[in-house]
């Protein structure tokens, strides 16, 4: 089965208006690769479409992951398929705790078709000294855990909760959307390493890292770089585009793209 | 369980009604109040409420209990050396007559409308609860209703009393296994917070389905004083409650929560009133309300500042969530303010369906649709079920809300 996530031709509209005009990307297993474009250019658009979100319309394309055509597939049944998304703007789930909610995740991710879901979920011990672990290992304080998901939450701590999430469901296929936005320096530090360590465990993991800045692409280095804009990608490269476009900004390649 | 009834209400006689509360060997004082309860209610029309159907409901033909058999009271340690008085408000009248005659229908004006007056004319079951001066007690004290005959009635009439600097946790639940016959409840709790005193109040309401509860609670709230409540409404085909805190005494405070889920054809009333009448009073409200399928609930909340109240504090918060198109929620909030001295008044209420964006932030976590609406639904109540003091009972509604979802 192919472990490459391969976008064929992606067209995605929100009421009516094309964001997405065609993307092409293919996503290999085991690589970082980054995204970056202008904003408004359709990159949460592109997050939000390969994970299922019903707002946004496919009207055409496909994408392909492990030997399926994902876009048929429900969210959840995506999660299970190995899919993750880190989300730019993670939504408040009041009354559900942080724990409660990771426990859910996870034996929604353990259950099997005709077994008691009591049989499959991860026993209790278990879970509580690996979200323990995690959460130490994010310098995620440990009275998290008992607070409702992402109420009242900062902007830097609903990401590094998303990471957590991350930490805990170990994704096959990542996209992480401006994690770093919202971070200050040492969280982004502690962010990074905590995606460097997933992806050292797990080297068969692909992560698409969406972005504006070179300076996460400093601690999460990718292998390579893509840059949409205005719904199409107009360029593939490696780290040095990024450093690139952060010289010299989109400037270039739109007037690259409009002379093309 | 053997229990004493009495005819059907449409064969109840004035003669009926004394003779019954003199073999009960009640005082005269009491004895006259029921039979003046009973006039009221015969002579009455039947209140006329909008949004509470009464209209398969056949009053006379309602069987009402004549002892206090449904009344089981539940506590985990003594406390009478304390001179905490918890029993029955019909073996109290041998102890604590003074006390009652002083207190009974002092918060709830038995004429306001006909099945209060009911409750007033033909009560049997139902607690009395005093705990004297500075007396705190830990474990919460728990009376439970049960509909002991298919088809019957219970009149409930609660009197919680805490004297000043008194603290305690009461909970009263209405509660039936399976009651196939229309049955009727109409109780009425009265409760008076002393000065300085505190009060764990948890009411829950789980009858069978085709209960009919038409049920009044009052508190009035002492000089520094703090009430907790937690409603908990889930059983009955219709409910109608009229619940009332007065603030009386200057910084007395209430912190007020509430949790409806209603689904088939339930209908469910509850008509809470926060009155603010002493100086720099407090007022918190959370009311949360579910509907399913053809279920119907309206939320007819009223605060009111009054004239001579000072420096308010007062909030309410009601928010209805709706799992089917066809079930309905109606919020008629009212603010009435009479004086121009309030600190803070905020009022904030959202209807609606499960939010699409927290689904899809579930779903995307593998957690399949169903079981990401249940997470919600629990959440959404969370507020309420964590104010539920014993550990048993929080789980067997949050089991009983599972089960509705
Ligand atoms: N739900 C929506 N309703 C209406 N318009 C939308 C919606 N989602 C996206 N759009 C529009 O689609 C375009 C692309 O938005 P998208 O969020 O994908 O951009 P982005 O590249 O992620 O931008 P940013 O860098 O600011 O995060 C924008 O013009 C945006 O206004
Ligand atoms: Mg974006």
């Amino acid at each position: 089965m192919n472990s490459d996530l391969v976008i064929k031709d992606l067209r995605v509209s929100v009421e009516d208006k094309e964001i997405l005009k065609g993307v092409n990307l293919t996503v290999k297993a085991g690589t970082i690769h980054a995204i970056m474009g202008p904003n408004g250019s359709g990159k949460s658009t592109l997050a939000y479409t390969l994970m299922g979100h019903p707002g946004y319309t496919v009207t055409g394309g496909e994408v392909w992951y492990q030997g399926q055509n994902i876009l048929e597939l429900e969210p959840d049944e995506r999660s299970k398929l190995g899919l993750f998304l880190a989300f730019q703007y993670p939504v408040a789930i009041p009354g559900v705790t942080v724990a409660n909610f990771l426990r859910a995740a996870i034996n929604a991710h353990r259950a099997e078709e005709g077994k008691d879901p009591k049989e499959t979920a991860i026993p209790m011990a278990q879970f509580r000294k690996q979200l323990r672990e995690q959460m130490a290992a994010l310098g995620i304080d440990e009275s998290f855990a008992r607070r409702y998901l992402n109420e009242g939450f900062s902007g830097g701590e609903k990401k590094r909760i998303e990471i957590l999430q991350m930490a805990m469901l170990e994704p096959k296929m990542a996209i992480m959307d401006e994690t770093d936005s919202g971070l200050d320096i040492d969280a982004l530090k502690i962010v990074a390493q905590g995606v460097n360590t997933l992806y050292a465990q797990h080297p068969e993991m692909g992560v698409l890292v969406i972005t504006h800045y070179q300076r996460l692409l400093n601690y999460i280095k990718p292998h390579f770089v893509s840059v949409l804009m205005d719904g199409r990608i107009v360029r593939e490269g490696g780290p040095e585009l990024a450093l690139e476009l952060e010289e010299k900004g989109y400037d270039f390649l739109r007037e690259e793209v409009a002379s093309a | 369980m053997t229990m004493k009834t009495f005819p059907p209400l449409g064969e109840i006689s004035d003669a009926l009604v004394i003779e019954t509360s003199q073999a009960a060997g009640e005082p005269e004082w009491l004895t006259e109040q029921r039979v003046e309860a009973w006039r009221f209610f015969a002579s009455a029309e039947p209140p006329f409420w909008r949004r509470t159907d009464l209209s398969k409901f056949k009053p006379e033909q309602v069987i009402a209990a004549a002892d206090a058999a449904a009344t089981s009271l539940y506590q985990e340690e003594d406390l009478a050396d304390q001179g905490v008085a918890f029993t029955t408000l019909a073996q109290a009248l041998r102890s604590h007559e003074a006390l009652i005659r002083q207190y009974l229908g002092a918060a709830i004006e038995p004429t306001r409308h006909k099945f209060l007056a009911l409750n007033a004319a033909l009560w049997h079951d139902g607690v009395f609860l005093y705990v004297p001066k500075n007396v705190s007690i830990e474990l919460p004290l728990t009376a439970v209703f049960s509909m002991p005959i298919p088809g019957g009635a219970i009149m409930p009439r609660n009197l919680i009393i805490l004297d000043d600097g008194a603290s305690v946790t009461f909970v009263e639940e209405y509660h039936s296994v399976a009651a196939s016959d229309q049955a009727f409840a109409a109780p009425v709790t009265e409760i008076f917070l002393g000065n300085d005193s505190t009060l764990r109040f948890v009411a829950v309401q789980t009858w069978g389905e085709d209960v009919y509860h038409i049920g009044a609670q009052k508190a009035r709230v002492g000089r520094g004083a703090a009430l907790e409540w937690a409603a908990v409404n889930l059983g009955a085909r219709v409910q109608h409650i009229e619940a009332e805190t007065a603030l009386e005494g200057d910084g007395s405070r209430v912190e007020w929560v509430a949790a409806t889920f209603a689904a088939d054809h339930q209908n469910l009333l509850t008509a809470p009133w926060l009155r603010h009448i002493g100086a720099k009073t407090e007022g918190h409200m959370d009311f949360k309300t579910v509907v399913k399928d053809q279920s119907y609930t309206t939320f007819d909340g009223m605060i009111k500042i009054e004239r001579q109240s000072r420096a308010t504090v007062s909030r309410l918060e009601e928010h209805a969530l709706h799992l089917s198109p066809k079930a309905r929620s109606d919020s008629i909030p009212g603010l009435m303010i009479d004086t121009n001295d309030v600190a803070r008044a905020g009022h904030a209420s959202t209807s609606g369906e499960v939010d699409e964006e927290q689904l899809f932030y579930m779903r995307s976590r593998g957690i399949p649709r169903d079981e990401a609406i249940h997470l919600i639904v629990m959440g959404f109540f969370e507020p309420v079920l964590d104010r539920i003091p014993n550990d048993a009972l929080r789980q067997r509604i949050a089991e009983m809300i599972e089960a509705k979802i």
